[in-house]
């Protein structure tokens, strides 16, 4: 007896269990300040096993602490009025202060028999008995409990945090539940969820598993940074398939950039945009020193400088020069047009009004010129990216980790590079033409799968998420979502995610959301999420034993956001400047 | 019936007339009085509870005519104040400037009891003394609170009467006193020494008690006394007194006998100890105030003894001594003890009309009744007859008799009716102010209670628990069990009723046909 005594002082005694205990959950009369909201706590206790005639078996239930109340139940709240009215501090009067009563609501977790710890809870099926002493266990014991099963499974283990009431006490989670069953980062702007990401993705890349992220926002881009994974991180800039679109989808981006055309236009508008597609599948220069005859010097001088792409730009220039070519032939000369007739757009007839195809090549050029711009920030911000492969399954290899760069682009770009990006891969898992399992990381996901399309290029991008969060499993393509608006998210997908890292948020709908979304997220859990630190996390699901509260551990690589304070940027501009 | 304001004797028609408009304050006239009282509702849910429970012929103009003798007694109230009226009805006084500056590093000690009650039958059990000590201004909380309580299960006494509903009483006042003793004999600077009702209590009806045993005072100075010695000490001081003074005045020619037997009477132990108090503080410099404060009290001592008595003589010496049954239509009200029959006034009632917030009245001697000490019965342990015995010697200005009493009423808040504090009066006048400026302040710290903030501090800490009264009842069920499956009580009656109250809930108990009937 005084042995047992001496080793539950010598492992830090926190408190009694007091009232009614049940197997899942049981009441602490708390040692004051021993314990804090979210520690992990065991009680030992004796289980008698019924079936063999008597015999008891020692184990210990893990436990952890959900809710500390703590009151002074000779305080009266009028007598705290009383003292504020009259600016009294309560020292000064008879007041008692001394008598507090702490409690703690603690959850059971499991329990383990003793002697035989592999980590491993089993269900408790018999409440703990009232007056036994609660214990901070030591933190061997306690990262036993934290791994669980998984230390059978090392080559799964992930080392992403730390206990957060215990930093010394790591926390480590099954990397195989987030690369199959997929995995939400949801957080509040500024509460750390890429710097999660990058240690996730760190962690990974460290098992050489292959990834693919999106990136809208450039916090990607340190990863190359980092020695170890410097030959293996692509990074690729995107511009916008225009070609790869329907007619239809294109005038449609032509009248969200800004230059909406007329019905007329738009009848037009496809006959062109099939010629054009004609006119760059063309062989030969002829066709071009034809189009650049046509058009005005500066826009010759593009063509002559850059050659002919696939882009808005084209279609402006084919329309420009098909309205000139009419203009030609109602003044007699026919040449022109039977030329481009000849080569990519035999059904234009004579009677085309030439104005509609100048009202088109107008805004088709101001519209392919925003584009450009954005296309040019995206590579500004990329950095030292190459061009995206033509064929996209080649970015995803082997111990590589392929960044596409999205950032520069509005939203509906974003979702239609990404969609066309992701059905590929999709597609070529399906059709077993790629062959190594991956792992799709998309940043502000609200923005690619929103919880309701408005748009075309969104319904795309939610359709062929949803498709990767149901199938995706089967064909070894995981999936990371990560949002700082979880409540705009689509709520299949979310749910479809079998493992959570949820950090600060302080937006009501949001927690609302996420605590209807996330099953495995308790009520006292949920209550902390708007007053979590920077770095702190709930982690939930899959990947862990139990739902418990953590600080992630540093990534090596820094985001592309994480600039320099402002004034000492300038004051290096300054220094630069004075110097040159 | 309007009351007429000439008639009142305190008031004079001069006075009347003249009155300077700039003087009067706000509380003087009587619509001021009647819209004061309306502005209460706990006040004037109390005038209309009484409105309804005074005779027919009184009813209707109850509230006008109480507002309007209110005024008038304000008034006299205000002239006295201002040095205008020789003869005062009533003198209030303010302590609305104490502050918690002066009361710094002071030890207070609070102290109540609670009784605990069985869920199987209304027989108390229990009884826990508490006390909460308080060096006010001390921030280390391991120096400045200390918490005790006492606890007593009655079924361990052998003596005081069980069977009478007022057991509990004389078991919780020694205890209570013994708390107050032990406070004072631990704490050599105690400051203030308060407790939770009256200071004394009405002891005439608690006289015929059997006494208790020795071992029952043991029991008791177990839990309160510094130290064994002390203990040895305080029994036979005061079995000394009994001896040699007390029990021959009181059992006549058995008073050996009694000393024999060691035993305590518990109203000369109960006097024994209030002398004790008292010499232990007469001997302390600075003298503690000692002090009981009572809530929601139904005395009429002040007002019948003092307010209402003065306000007959005057109207008496202006040969208006009619004027009650005029204004109301009786031929009776002409004594203090009629009106307040009559028109079911309390000191609380006529005391919350006329005292405004942080005022308390003038203080008066207690009449606590120990007049009604005088022969009675009285039956020692183990013995099935009583023999007579005569508690007159108790009587209050005796030597050993109670101690005499002072009161004084103070109204904390304008949500609250008065409460009475009442001191000891041969610790000397100064008590009541001292006494009174303290519990304003503890007790401004609950104004909706308008009671000191630690003697609720100490009832919630000495209220006897739930489940400690439960644990006791589960106790009594399993040795009632025993008892029955060992074949201990034979007698087939007590066996049902038994059964019975075991087994079954009080609605069963009550409700159930049997199946003979």
């Amino acid at each position: 007896m005084e042995k047992e005594k001496e080793e539950i002082q010598s492992r830090s005694f926190v408190g009694t269990l007091v009232g009614e205990s049940t197997s899942k959950e049981f009441r602490l009369a708390v040692t004051p300040e021993a314990i804090r909201e979210q520690d992990i706590i065991a009680v030992d206790a004796a289980l008698n096993e019924i079936e063999d005639n008597g015999g008891s078996r020692k184990i210990r239930v893990w436990a952890k602490v959900q809710k500390i109340e703590r009151i002074n139940p000779f305080f009266p709240v009028e007598a705290g009025h009383e003292l504020a009215e009259t600016q009294t501090n309560p020292i000064e009067t008879v007041l008692s202060l001394s008598r507090e009563i702490v409690s703690a609501v603690c959850q059971v977790l499991g329990y383990e028999l003793k002697g035989e710890e592999s980590g491993k809870l089993e269900s408790l099926r018999y409440p703990p008995k009232p007056a036994t002493s609660a214990y901070r266990p030591n933190s061997e014991d306690l990262e036993r409990v934290l791994v669980g099963n998984l230390a059978e499974n090392q080559i799964s283990v992930m080392d992403i945090a730390t206990l957060s009431n215990r930093t010394n006490v790591d926390v480590k989670v099954d990397g195989h539940a987030i690369v199959t069953r997929h995995l939400a980062i949801l957080a509040m702007t500024g509460a750390g969820k890429s710097w999660a990401a990058r240690r996730i993705i760190e962690e990974l890349a460290n098992k050489n598993y292959p990834m693919l992220v999106f990136d809208p926002r450039g916090d990607y881009t340190g990863l190359a940074d980092i020695e170890q994974l410097h030959d293996r991180v692509d990074r690729y800039y995107a511009t916008f398939p225009i070609f790869e679109q329907d007619a239809d989808t294109v005038v449609q981006i032509v009248n969200n950039l800004g230059y909406p055309l007329t019905d007329t236009m738009m009848t037009l508008f496809s006959d062109l945009f099939n010629a054009t597609k004609r006119f760059y599948e063309g062989e030969g220069n002829e066709r071009i020193s034809w189009l650049t005859d046509r058009l005005d010097d500066r826009n010759a001088n593009y063509i002559h400088q850059h050659e002919i792409q696939p882009d808005l730009w084209l279609i402006a220039n084919i329309a420009d020069a098909a309205s000139r070519s009419i203009r030609d032939a109602r003044d007699g000369n026919h040449e022109n047009l039977e030329f481009l007739q000849q080569i990519c757009w035999s059904s234009l007839p004579e009677s085309t009004n030439p104005t509609t195809l100048e009202g088109i090549c107008k805004r088709t050029r101001r519209a392919a010129s925003q584009l450009r711009r954005m296309e040019t920030v995206n590579q500004e911000i990329a950095g030292s990216a190459q061009p995206m492969p033509l064929d996209r399954a080649e970015l995803v290899q082997d111990g590589k980790i392929s960044i596409v760069s999205l950032a520069g682009y509005t939203g509906d770009f974003q979702a239609t590079i990404y969609s066309i990006i992701a059905e590929e891969l999709f597609e070529a898992k399906v059709t077993k033409k790629l062959k190594w399992p991956f792992l799709l990381l998309l940043e502000e996901a609200h923005n690619f799968v929103p919880g309701r399309a408005t748009s075309v290029a969104e319904q795309q991008s939610i359709a062929i998420t949803k498709q990767i969060a149901q199938e995706g499993r089967k064909f070894h393509m995981g999936l990371i979502v990560i949002s700082q608006r979880p409540s705009r998210l689509d709520e299949t997908t979310l749910s479809q995610c079998n493992s959570y890292i949820i950090m600060r948020m302080v937006n009501p709908a949001d927690q609302t959301f996420v605590k209807r979304v996330v099953e495995s997220l308790g009520e006292e859990e949920a209550n902390l999420l708007p007053n979590l630190e920077v770095g702190e996390a709930l982690l939930s699901g899959q990947m862990v034993n139990f739902p418990i509260l953590v600080k992630m551990k540093e990534p090596e690589s820094r985001g592309e956001r994480e600039e320099t304070n402002a004034f000492e940027y300038l004051k290096k501009v300054r220094t630069q400047t004075s110097n040159s | 019936m309007k009351l007429d304001t000439r008639s009142v004797g305190p008031v004079t028609s001069d006075e009347n007339t003249q009155e300077d408009n700039s003087e009067v304050n706000e509380r003087l006239t009587e619509s001021d009085v009647q819209e004061d009282l309306l502005r209460q509702p706990q006040l004037m849910m109390k005038i209309v509870e009484k409105s309804l429970l005074v005779a027919e012929n009184l009813r209707d103009n109850y509230y006008r005519n109480t507002a309007s003798f209110i005024t008038h007694l304000r008034q006299t109230i205000d002239q006295t104040n201002r040095g205008t009226r020789e003869n005062p009805i009533l003198q209030t006084f303010s302590v609305k400037d104490a502050i918690w500056e002066e009361f710094q590093n002071e030890l207070v000690s609070f102290i109540d009891g609670g009784i605990g009650q069985s869920e199987l039958s209304q027989v108390p059990i229990l009884l826990r003394v508490g006390s909460y000590a308080v060096r006010v201004g001390e921030g280390n909380l391991a120096e400045r609170e200390n918490f005790g309580y006492y606890p007593v299960i009655f079924g361990d006494l052998e003596g005081g009467s069980k069977e009478r509903e007022d057991f509990t009483d004389i078991v919780r006042i020694t205890a209570e006193l013994l708390g107050g003793l032990s406070a004072l004999n631990r704490n050599s600077d105690l400051s203030v020494l308060l407790f939770h009702g009256p200071l004394v209590y009405l002891m005439d009806a608690y006289a015929g008690h059997t006494p208790f045993t020795e071992a029952d005072i043991d029991l008791f100075l177990k839990h309160y006394s510094g130290n064994e010695e002390q203990a040895r000490q305080l029994k036979e001081n005061f079995l000394e007194e009994a001896r040699l003074d007390i029990y021959p005045a009181m059992a006549g020619g058995r008073s050996d006998e009694w000393a024999d037997l060691r035993l305590f009477e518990p109203l000369s132990w109960i006097a024994f100890l209030y002398r004790k108090l008292i010499s232990v503080a007469l001997n302390r410099k600075p003298r503690p105030i000692i002090a009981g404060v009572v809530e929601r009290g139904k005395s009429r001592n002040f007002s019948e003894k003092v307010l209402l008595k003065r306000v007959f003589r005057s109207l008496r010496e202006k040969g208006n001594q009619n004027y009650f049954n005029e204004v109301f239509g009786l031929s009776d009200l002409t004594s203090p003890k009629n009106l307040m029959d009559r028109l079911g006034y309390t000191d609380n009632l006529l005391l919350a009309m006329l005292l405004d917030t942080g005022e308390y009245s003038e203080h008066w001697r207690v009449n606590k009744s120990t007049i009604g000490l005088g022969s009675g019965q009285i039956r020692l342990p183990d013995e099935s007859e009583s023999s007579q015995a005569d508690f007159s010697c108790l009587r209050d200005g005796g030597q050993f008799g109670f101690p005499s009493i002072r009161g004084t009423y103070i109204r904390v808040s304008e949500n609250t009716e008065p409460i009475r504090i009442e001191v000891f009066s041969k610790l000397g006048e100064d008590q009541v102010k001292e006494a009174v400026r303290r519990v304003y302040l503890y007790s401004r710290l609950l104004p909706n209670y308008g009671f000191p903030v630690g003697l609720d501090i100490v009832d919630k800490f000495a209220h006897v628990p739930n489940w400690m009264t439960r644990a006791y009842d589960k106790m009594i069920i399993h040795k009632l069990g025993v008892s029955l499956q060992k074949g201990e009580i034979t007698d087939e009656d007590m066996r049902k009723v038994l059964v019975q109250a075991i087994y079954m809930k009080r609605r069963d108990w009550i409700f159930r046909p049997t199946a003979r009937e």
